[in-house]
């Protein structure tokens, strides 16, 4: 299979899940309210802990909301990418997907256009968070450049969550099933990263299992635009441990699509 | 196959329609032996045979969250046409399986049968040298499938397309299909024209009263003279029943008529029996019931599609 056919099946892949997208106004809806209950109520709750000037040292912030807002775009491109691969369960129990198998398109471009359907929703998803984090007052430092490299460094993390998605769905054939695996791994992700919370405050063996955590390379270089400034031994470093990340993942979705059985 | 036929591939649960047809639809990898299509091996020119191939499976293939129209685009998308052919192939495909009116609304307001003519118009789109039709109105009420089955009509005389049909309706292969095979247990059992199968079970049975106002001796000489026609093969009476087995099908009636036109007697009652293509099928591959092997997911597909077939969403 060529290149071409490639591009053009990944293309017509992306189109239809777009299109789906913004014919769900409730799913777009949701995808925008369910940020603002995080940073709203979450944020509130928390305030207060930066009262404590000991707390607010520990999260290098003044403003419990400023920590936050970083972490939020990375959680919310956690789930807008690790749920996403449901869609060929769906496909797969409405007989849509036998179509895309036996179009003269290569099996991997299905995965690849899928994938890109979820950056571009994560991508907006995360603006809408950028646009509310600056409503709530938080300013990133490095302005409307450093704003654009963090969707970027989003988008990124929810090519590598839904390629990890997109691989369970090849073989999971049950959406409960999905779930309780996605459940069963991103809990205590979520967790064990630095996220909600600083790190420096956990116990050390948290801290052991954070530094292999997926979630703290993404969040600390999207932290670091916001409250740091252009700090680039962070920025590349996490670019390059989620890059790395990414283009495993892809060998092995690849494999796993061309080779393996789909239905 | 021939070209421009409507070709029927008939066979129990387990027959192996199923497998012979993800194997040339380049879904499975043949286990042995090789396939052509359009003179393309399925296992190794993968690309050529899917853009030889238009596959429309016993499942709704369709998105019900797009429209009709989007399907369509998709479809022709998939199959590498440039952006005018796609409009152009869209009109052509629309039209002919008469969903235009339709073509702009979502597909979860159609109706069964209007779901399965845009799925057919998907697997037409790209111009297929040999379409699949996989048990097309399974599911169907009766309307719904004439109307189908007009829409393949249509298909074999405006665009000459070939057809492979898969079915467990026999009067649907009957109808559709001017040649049929019928396969069990991965054989080929029989391979013919549905007539000419319904001939080797033997011909029709005429089965015939005469009235009681014939003068005696005459119904005797009129037996006699049927029995030395070449179309009939055995008469034997049966609780007044005349029951005549012939070796022909619809001909041997008008002969049976000219051959009484020469007596002075009258029939009180006549009727034809033509063995059926159940019968013809029943012969070839026995009465005995099948084992399904059928996976769960395919069971849960087939769910959700007899629901969208039936309009709900």
């Amino acid at each position: 299979m060529d290149l071409r056919s490639g591009l053009r099946g990944t293309y017509f892949v992306f189109w239809r899940e777009m299109k789906r997208f913004t014919n769900q106004r409730l799913r777009i809806m949701m995808s925008v309210v369910q940020p603002v209950v995080w940073l709203v109520l979450m944020g509130n709750m928390m305030t207060r802990l930066t009262d404590n000037p000991f707390t607010a040292e520990v999260l290098g912030v003044d403003n419990y909301l400023v920590f936050m807002v970083p972490g939020v775009m990375i959680m919310t491109s956690l789930f807008a990418g690790v749920y996403g691969g449901i869609s060929i369960i769906w496909d797969r129990r409405l007989g849509f997907l036998v179509k895309l198998l036996s179009a003269p398109i290569p099996r991997y471009s299905i995965a690849l256009g899928k994938m890109s359907a979820l950056i571009l929703q994560t991508m907006f998803q995360v603006s809408i968070i950028a646009v509310l984090g600056g409503l709530m007052g938080v300013r990133f430092v490095t302005g409307v450049g450093g704003i654009m490299a963090a969707l970027l460094f989003c988008g990124l993390f929810s090519a590598i969550m839904s390629s990890i998605s997109l691989f369970l769905s090849a073989s999971v054939k049950t959406p409960e099933t999905l779930f309780a695996i996605i459940n069963f791994l991103t809990m205590p992700l979520v967790f064990t990263s630095n996220a909600l919370f600083p790190t420096g405050a956990m116990p050390s063996w948290i801290q052991l299992i954070s530094r292999f955590n997926p979630i703290t390379y993404a969040v600390a270089p999207v932290r670091t635009l916001a409250v740091s400034g252009w700090d680039m031994e962070m920025i590349l470093s996490g670019a390059g441990i989620l890059l790395i990340m990414f283009l495993v993942l892809q060998g092995v979705v690849y494999f796993r699509f061309e080779r393996g059985s789909l239905l | 196959m021939e070209e421009q036929e409507i070709f029927g591939l008939l066979g129990p649960n387990g027959a192996g329609k199923t497998t012979l047809i993800m194997v040339l639809t380049t879904l499975l990898k043949p286990t042995g032996g090789s396939a052509y299509l359009n003179g393309y091996n399925v296992a190794k020119c993968t690309n050529q045979v899917r853009m030889n191939l238009g596959y429309v499976s016993q499942d709704l293939a369709i998105d019900d969250e797009l429209t009709g129209l989007d399907n369509l685009w998709l479809q022709a998308g998939l199959y590498h046409m440039d952006r005018s052919i796609r409009k152009k192939r869209t009109d052509e495909v629309l039209e002919l399986v008469g969903l235009r009116d339709r073509a702009a609304d979502r597909v979860d307001t159609y109706s069964g049968g209007m779901r399965k003519r845009l799925d057919i118009a998907c697997g037409l789109i790209h111009r297929p040298g040999i379409l699949f039709l996989d048990e097309p109105t399974l599911g169907l009420d009766i309307q719904t499938r004439h109307e189908i089955w007009h829409y393949i009509n249509r298909l074999r005389e405006e665009v000459k397309m070939t057809i492979l049909l898969t079915t467990h309706y026999m009067d649907e292969a009957d109808t559709l299909c001017k040649r049929i095979a019928i396969i069990d247990r991965g054989e080929m059992k029989a391979i013919d024209t549905p007539a000419r199968l319904k001939q080797e079970l033997g011909g029709g049975v005429i089965i015939f009263q005469f009235t009681d106002a014939a003068e005696p001796g005459v119904p005797e000489k009129a037996l006699e003279a049927l029995r030395g026609q070449d179309f009939v093969r055995e008469i034997s009476k049966n609780d007044g029943d005349f029951y005549l087995l012939t070796n022909e099908s619809e001909e041997a009636l008008p002969k049976f008529f000219t051959v009484l036109e020469g007596f002075p007697l009258r029939l009180k009652k006549v009727t034809m029996k033509m063995p059926t293509l159940d019968d013809v099928f029943l012969f070839h591959t026995g009465e005995q019931l099948r084992e399904g092997t059928i996976s769960r997911e395919a069971i849960a597909r087939s769910r959700s599609s007899m629901q969208r077939l039936r309009g709900q969403r």
